[in-house]
């Protein structure tokens, strides 16, 4: 499983939302995700994958597409 | 000193909803609870293994499939059983929340234990990983249900939660009764909701020994007013009424199920946990309740007691009773066919209490087969019992001393 395949099954099991249909583009908050859902959402990937997001800057006006690439990003290093 | 009473208000009830064990809305609750026989919703939980009480009642609702996981997220367990239960109670009222004038609307759940489940599971990931969810301090406190309800259904007025442990969702209608009474709103949501069923609150409650230990029978284990009865057994769920000004409610063309008229409350400063012998708190919030409505004690016909099925709270409830009414009431105890659900036992029994006007029956007692011989007044056993019911009460206690009581009237 990779990143974005990852974060696309936490974003529907644990806050409901299908990232997959809509743009890549879509802001975070569009998807009600607001800054209590994305830390919220840094501890479970970072448990799941076992990763460390401490230091990446996540906001609601990032987009889908920002929070596979950071996370992946960490993936991979 | 003695203060003025003021006139006798009817807080007319227009809707209710109900999760509790024996259904997962009010209909079913209120069938199951009528027709007695086995209770269904308890049996052996996972969570109490190998404690001397490993059982419970468990509310029987799909709270995932009616909420989504969006909306659940934000909540714990108690609080999402009060949502589904406000839910129904709105819709039954024949209201729209869309279309309410949200800052006239109040909220006001009583609750006992909050957020337990999510404590107990944050503290676990705290222990293991160091780290713990950043919607511990959101989730649970025991603002939780009526914050979630307030969020729900766009309810901007004035909204509160109400802790008087098991006493705490009789407390609550009663302060929505003054809310409305005062004017301040039109319509209050109110009851009581509970979801504790954990292994932290049950072992201790062992350790009290206010529990039952009928590990071999659980469907028969609490068993009010009944010469065997051994304890209480926990439950979970939540009752929810929709209470409005009478004039708002005609105004509307509203059907009326029943009227919340007096309400009254007293504490016992030294029952930290056994009721009074004397009752006395129970007893001056009964009379309190009672000229609250302007009726008198005889005046009752039915009454939802608090019955838990301790050997020490039947018996000094149904001395009070006597001692107040007389034994002409119709005493009738739901714990058996919903467990004691603490904060929520006064939002679902005094929702048993309204559907019991409505319908002008008294539902049984359930597993009561050998009434004790020291309970006085007429405790209905085994079967409903259809009832000319204009007045009834609802009372309830709680650890820490708190007592509280509704009077309801037919409408």
């Amino acid at each position: 499983m990779d990143a974005a395949q990852h974060v696309h099954e936490v974003l529907r099991q644990s806050f409901g939302v299908d990232a997959q249909a809509v743009s890549a583009d879509t802001a975070l908050h569009q998807l009600r995700l607001d800054s209590l859902a994305l830390e919220e959402f840094r501890f479970i990937i970072e448990e799941r994958m076992a990763i460390d997001l401490e230091d990446a800057h996540i906001t609601s006006r990032d987009t889908v597409a920002h929070l596979v690439n950071v996370v992946g990003a960490r993936a991979g290093s | 000193m003695t203060a003025p009473r003021p006139a006798r208000f009817d807080a007319a009830v227009t809707g209710v909803g109900m999760v509790t064990a024996a259904g997962a809305d009010a209909a079913r609750s209120w069938e199951a609870v009528v027709n007695g026989g086995v209770p269904a919703g308890v049996g052996p939980h996972p969570a109490l293994e190998g404690l001397p009480c490993d059982f419970a009642y468990v509310a029987d609702a799909d709270v995932r499939g009616k909420l989504g996981v969006a909306e659940c997220r934000l909540m714990d367990r108690f609080a999402q059983l009060a949502v589904v239960a406000a839910r129904e109670a709105v819709a039954s009222a024949g209201l729209d929340s869309g279309l309410w004038e949200g800052s006239r609307v109040g909220v006001v759940i009583g609750n006992a234990h909050g957020g337990l489940p999510f404590y107990d599971e944050q503290h676990a990931s705290l222990r293991r990983t160091g780290r713990v969810s950043p919607k511990t301090g959101l989730l649970t406190p025991v603002t939780g249900a009526t914050e979630s309800v307030t969020r729900d259904l766009n309810a901007s007025g004035p909204s509160f939660a109400v802790a008087t442990a098991c006493a705490s969702g009789t407390h609550a209608i009663g302060a929505a009764h003054q809310l409305l009474r005062s004017g301040q709103c039109d319509i209050v949501i109110t009851g009581g909701a509970e979801a504790a069923v954990g292994r932290l609150l049950v072992a201790s409650a062992c350790q009290l020994k206010a529990l039952s230990t009928r590990r071999d029978d659980p469907a028969s284990a609490s068993r009010p007013f009944d010469a065997d009865r051994d304890g209480f057994v926990f439950g979970e769920g939540a009752g929810i009424l929709v209470l409005e000004r009478p004039e708002h409610a005609r105004a509307r063309g509203a059907a009326v199920l029943a009227q919340v008229s007096g309400y009254g409350a007293a504490t016992d400063p030294e029952a930290t946990v056994a009721p009074a012998a004397d009752g006395a708190a129970l007893e001056r919030a009964l009379r309190t309740a009672l000229a609250d409505a302007g009726v008198s004690g005889p005046d009752v016909d039915h009454v939802n007691a608090h019955g838990t099925s301790t050997p020490a709270n039947d018996l000094v409830e149904s001395e009070v009773l006597a001692r107040v009414c007389g034994e002409g009431p119709l005493i009738t105890s739901s714990k058996a066919m919903v467990g004691h659900t603490l904060g929520a036992a006064g939002g679902i029994e005094t929702a048993l209490t309204v559907l019991a006007l409505r319908d002008q029956t008294v539902p049984p007692t359930a597993n009561l087969s050998s009434l004790d011989p020291n309970v006085r007044g007429h405790v209905v056993g085994k079967d409903a019992r259809p009832a000319r019911l204009e007045c009834a009460v609802k009372t309830a206690m709680g650890f820490g001393g708190f007592a509280a009581a509704l009077v309801l009237t037919q409408a």
